[in-house]
């Protein structure tokens, strides 16, 4: 039935709690009702990364600039992760994640690229992004930043 | 029943074989996660908007690169954005060009560019031929009252 592709794994062990069987893939279901935060610019990339954090059990929501995620944020909404493309037309990304945490936004924030650029890990990471990871995102590496998330 | 049963093995090989020959990657399996009786065509509707970012993209860099003086953060940023959006769908020869292809911006190397220029569109018309395919073989599988098979 499937193909048979080399190194590849289902991406996701068991968790406890009710395991969602997805076509072969087993992603987690969590305890706590977990919402993420999209802030991409790029329309194909924002649509993938939203339904991928979607599969991984987030609800969320994606928005196109850093001026619309703050927003979001000073209306009251809340996030467990929120996800911050490098490249943003305006505020750039390091500039959103640093305003938010001036908002006091205590959530996971990751900092996207999908070219390393040097001094970019630096800058997202004094603005105060806790991770810095490569495009695309992955269940791979999301689903244990979730599992912490929920305990 | 016994031309959906070779039809459908026939999408599994090409399937198989475009994996393979690193086409795509894992990336590309994501997306099929994504697609289910509420998102029926997320697949084609997700490459089809790369086919379009990217179609736009490599024109822009055609112009950018044939100014008298090139921009090349223009440059820059277009290779960024088809990196990125080749990451998200899995076209992964695409993506590991715009690696090469950054360099030679870096490098400030015009003649460099427009060869990975042209590597990577090559590259892309390889890509795009193989998912058109791709996608033709499962809509006769599914004419044929098949289903396409999943992971």
């Amino acid at each position: 039935m499937a193909p048979a592709i080399e190194g590849m794994v289902p991406a996701i062990e068991s968790s406890e709690g009710n395991n969602k069987m997805n076509k072969g893939y087993q992603y987690p279901s969590w305890k706590k009702k977990l919402r993420g935060l999209v802030v991409d610019n790029e329309e194909l990339c924002r649509i993938v990364e939203k339904g991928i954090m979607g599969l991984c059990g987030v609800e969320t929501q994606a928005v196109e600039t850093g001026e619309a995620a703050v927003e979001l944020i000073a209306s009251g909404a809340t996030f467990d992760i929120i996800v911050i493309d490098r490249f943003l037309p305006s505020m750039t990304g390091p500039e959103t994640a640093r305003k938010m945490r001036e908002m006091g936004v205590e959530s996971k924030i990751i900092g996207l690229f999908a070219l390393y650029f040097e001094g970019d890990e630096e800058e997202f990471v004094a603005a105060g992004v806790d991770d810095f990871k490569e495009k695309p995102l992955s269940p791979n590496w999301l689903v244990p930043m979730l599992r912490e998330l929920d305990n | 029943m016994d031309g959906v049963v070779q039809l459908q093995k026939q999408l599994v090989d090409y399937t198989a074989s475009l994996f393979h020959e690193g086409f795509l990657d894992e990336q590309f399996n994501q997306l099929q996660q994504l697609q289910d009786e509420s998102n029926p065509d997320f697949v084609v509707e997700v490459v089809s908007l790369f086919f379009e970012d990217s179609e736009r993209l490599l024109n822009e860099l055609g112009k950018t690169l044939e100014q008298k003086t090139v921009d090349f953060k223009k440059v820059d940023a277009h290779v960024h954005q088809l990196k990125g959006s080749s990451s998200s769908i899995g076209a992964q020869r695409v993506q590991k060009l715009c690696i090469a292809f950054r360099n030679c911006c870096e490098e400030l190397n015009t003649e460099g560019c427009l060869k990975c220029l042209q590597q990577v569109k090559h590259e892309y018309s390889l890509v795009k031929n193989k998912l058109e395919t791709l996608f033709k073989l499962e809509q006769q599988t599914i004419a044929a009252g098949g289903s396409i098979p999943t992971l």
